[in-house]
């Protein structure tokens, strides 16, 4: 696409260096919130006001107060200590995730750059293969088949956004490795080893961040969409999705309630989106890597003119 | 980006060279196709040995959960699993497996004894009504919306849309599903909040009941259509030929019609087909939250109790969907690139 037609008003040209991210204010209220919520997920249930599973029948479906935070639930327990004690499980097992698909994506998205064509058509198809696997199908079905935890029911997402990692990095790397300094290197004798480490990881290291930090937040929403169905978790234990969950049973008596959870669920994704788009608009290298969907070429394209596709496109499609 | 990457450069393109121009779209297209189902031959052996495999992975027993705890004696153990084909290697089960599911025999529950593909075939109606309507929703609302800001681009209507776009994709589906609840049914009690009617039954009723499941799984769809729409259709706008065409005085509908959407369509299109896996995570959502007699709500149900024979049934009929569904947009992306100088191409 030709890169300065579209341009809306007020972005910069292409020629403009990139500002550097942290003058951004959006970074900064997304960096607060996620230290907010990896500090609830270490010391949430130590800090919960009251106790999570204390039920109190004299205080049902109160709404906001000042001794109830966020009010209390159909079993009169503490909406906030319930939240703060159900942040860990939620982070850890969305981090669980995003491990398993950075480790199985990434790696094989730099290695087949140098592997050769057989190792880079076989991983493109079992890519494919993935892709054509619903997380939230697939997760399910893989509960039934080893067990309900959540730490079964994360795994496949895993796996799932193994398949989104390899694309990018596999586009991000092919760009690099195919680079004149690449084949200096190499002429001059430059073991495979030596060029991936020095000259390919770390131009890639920036594409690869933002994929992590799109990608968090679609296994964020995948931990709260799975445990919202009752994946994983035994009712009494406090997640966010269940929370979410029970509440919907009860909207004639407290309407108000869903919208605790949920907004929290959406400010963590969306901090973490914030946080993508950040770094994909503003860093030198964030310029997005496409491969064109028809021609199967390898682009570069200017993020402030298209919407971005790769990355984000596919954590949403994840989620 | 594509799932199943159809059109490939190359081969098909040389091929087609010698022969006259309009043969040769003919059959280049058909060598394209054909070269894109053979491409997908290892896509379609991975994703049904995955859901296949899922089944040799569990640790339960079938024959013992089939004949329960008091008449599984070895012996009738050993014959169900003979009946089964459970003792051959997995490799030989698969083939089987996956020979019968193409014939439309996904086998039978391990509880009930229902044919897995009659349960499937009562759910799918449901998640098939939502998805159509939703469809249809999404491509309006979200194109209606695009292109209205593309055209009115700064204005107050465009600076709204970008807006609601962002809100709603920070949103999770089931969170849109349960605030139309509150807003629709709880609050203005005008639309009922759960359960379904089929369309054999009442037309109306049909409508009334999915409607709302249909909308909240359409407006994150919608969203990206939107911002798709409008960023392609501000791109299209400030080309040559629509210059050239508005100087030539042609009618202004004529215009946007023929000339820009035609050509802006193609990315927002390839999105409704990137969205499709997350409609049905966003179809699941909808049940959940509507309590919809759907797909999702058979495969929790089976998956609660294990039954592998329907949770492996309900896998294959879903990745089947996104194969297909891929392929169809994958192919109408290829005629509209051969058609248009859309963008992209």
């Amino acid at each position: 696409m030709s890169s300065s037609n579209g341009r809306r008003p007020g972005t910069r040209g292409p020629g403009a260096r990139p500002q550097s991210i942290w003058r951004l204010p959006s970074v900064w209220i997304a960096i607060a919130v996620l230290t907010a919520v990896a500090f609830l997920a270490v010391f949430g249930s130590a800090l919960a006001p009251q106790n999570p599973l204390a039920i109190n029948a004299n205080a049902l479906y109160q709404g906001p107060s000042a001794h109830h935070l966020f009010g209390t639930d159909y079993l009169g327990r503490d909406v906030l200590s319930r939240m703060m004690a159900g942040t860990r499980l939620s982070v850890l097992t969305a981090l669980e995730a995003v491990g398993i698909g950075l480790v199985l994506g990434a790696l094989p998205g730099i290695a087949t750059a140098f592997l050769g064509r057989w190792f880079d058509f076989i991983a493109n198809r079992v890519a494919d293969a993935l892709m054509t696997l619903p997380y939230i199908f697939f997760a399910v079905a893989v509960t039934a088949a080893l067990g309900n935890t959540l730490t079964h029911a994360m795994i496949p997402v895993g796996i799932l956004l193994a398949p989104l990692f390899f694309r990018v990095t596999r586009a991000a790397t092919l760009e690099h490795a195919r680079s004149q300094y690449v084949e200096a290197a190499e002429l001059l004798g430059a073991s495979k080893v030596h060029v991936i480490r020095v000259h390919v990881l770390r131009k890639v290291l920036p594409n690869i961040a933002v994929t992590t930090a799109s990608m968090a937040a679609a296994a964020l929403l995948a931990v709260s969409f799975l445990t919202f169905l009752g994946i994983g978790v035994q009712p009494p234990a406090p997640t966010w999705g269940g929370i979410l969950s029970s509440d919907l049973d009860y909207l004639s008596q407290a309407p108000w309630a869903p919208f605790i959870p949920g907004a929290i669920i959406a400010i963590t994704v969306g901090a973490l989106n914030a946080l993508a788009d950040a770094f994909r608009d503003r860093s030198s290298a964030g310029a997005l890597v496409l491969v064109d969907p028809v021609t199967q070429h390898v682009r570069r394209t200017d993020p402030r003119n298209l919407e971005p596709v790769d990355g984000d496109r596919q954590s949403q499609s994840v989620a | 980006m594509t799932v199943i990457d159809l059109i490939r450069p190359g081969p098909a393109r040389a091929a087609g060279a010698a022969t006259p121009p309009r043969q040769r779209r003919g059959r280049t297209a058909m060598v394209r196709i054909g070269g894109g189902l053979v491409v997908l031959v290892p896509i379609v052996a991975l994703s049904t040995f995955i859901t296949f495999g899922l089944g040799a992975l569990s640790n339960s027993d079938p024959a013992a959960t089939i004949l329960g705890q008091d008449a599984a004696t070895p012996a009738a153990v050993a014959h169900l699993n003979r009946v089964l084909g459970v003792d051959h290697p997995l490799v030989v089960q698969y083939w089987h497996w996956l020979t019968q599911a193409a014939q439309g025999n996904l086998g039978r529950s391990w509880f009930t004894q229902i044919p897995v593909a009659q349960s499937i075939s009562q759910r799918l109606p449901v998640d098939l009504s939502i998805a159509i309507l939703a469809v249809i929703l999404a491509i309006v609302i979200g194109g209606t919306a695009g292109a209205v800001a593309a055209i009115r681009r700064g204005g107050w209507f465009d600076r709204g849309v970008t807006m609601a776009c962002s809100v709603l994709s920070t949103l999770p589906a089931f969170v849109i599903g349960i605030i139309l609840v509150v807003l629709f049914a709880v609050t203005v009690h005008l639309l009922p909040a759960n359960g379904y009617v089929g369309p054999t039954t009442s037309i109306l009723q049909w409508l009334k009941y999915i409607i709302l499941p249909s909308l909240a799984l359409s407006l994150q769809v919608s969203a990206d259509i939107a911002r798709q729409l409008r960023t392609s259709l501000v791109e299209v706008l400030d080309r040559n030929y629509i210059v050239g065409a508005k100087v030539r005085g042609l009618p202004y509908r004529r215009i946007m019609i023929r000339h820009a959407l035609r050509n802006a369509a193609g990315p927002a299109l390839t999105i409704l087909g990137n969205d499709f896996p997350q409609m049905l995570a966003g179809a699941v959502a909808a049940e959940a939250v509507f309590s919809l007699p759907g797909l999702g709500q058979l495969l929790l149900e089976s998956a609660e109790t294990r039954d592998m024979p329907v949770v492996q049934g309900v896998l294959l009929v879903i990745s089947t969907f996104v194969i297909v569904v891929n392929l169809l947009v994958n192919t109408t992306l290829n005629w509209l690139y051969r058609t248009s100088d859309g963008l992209g191409a």
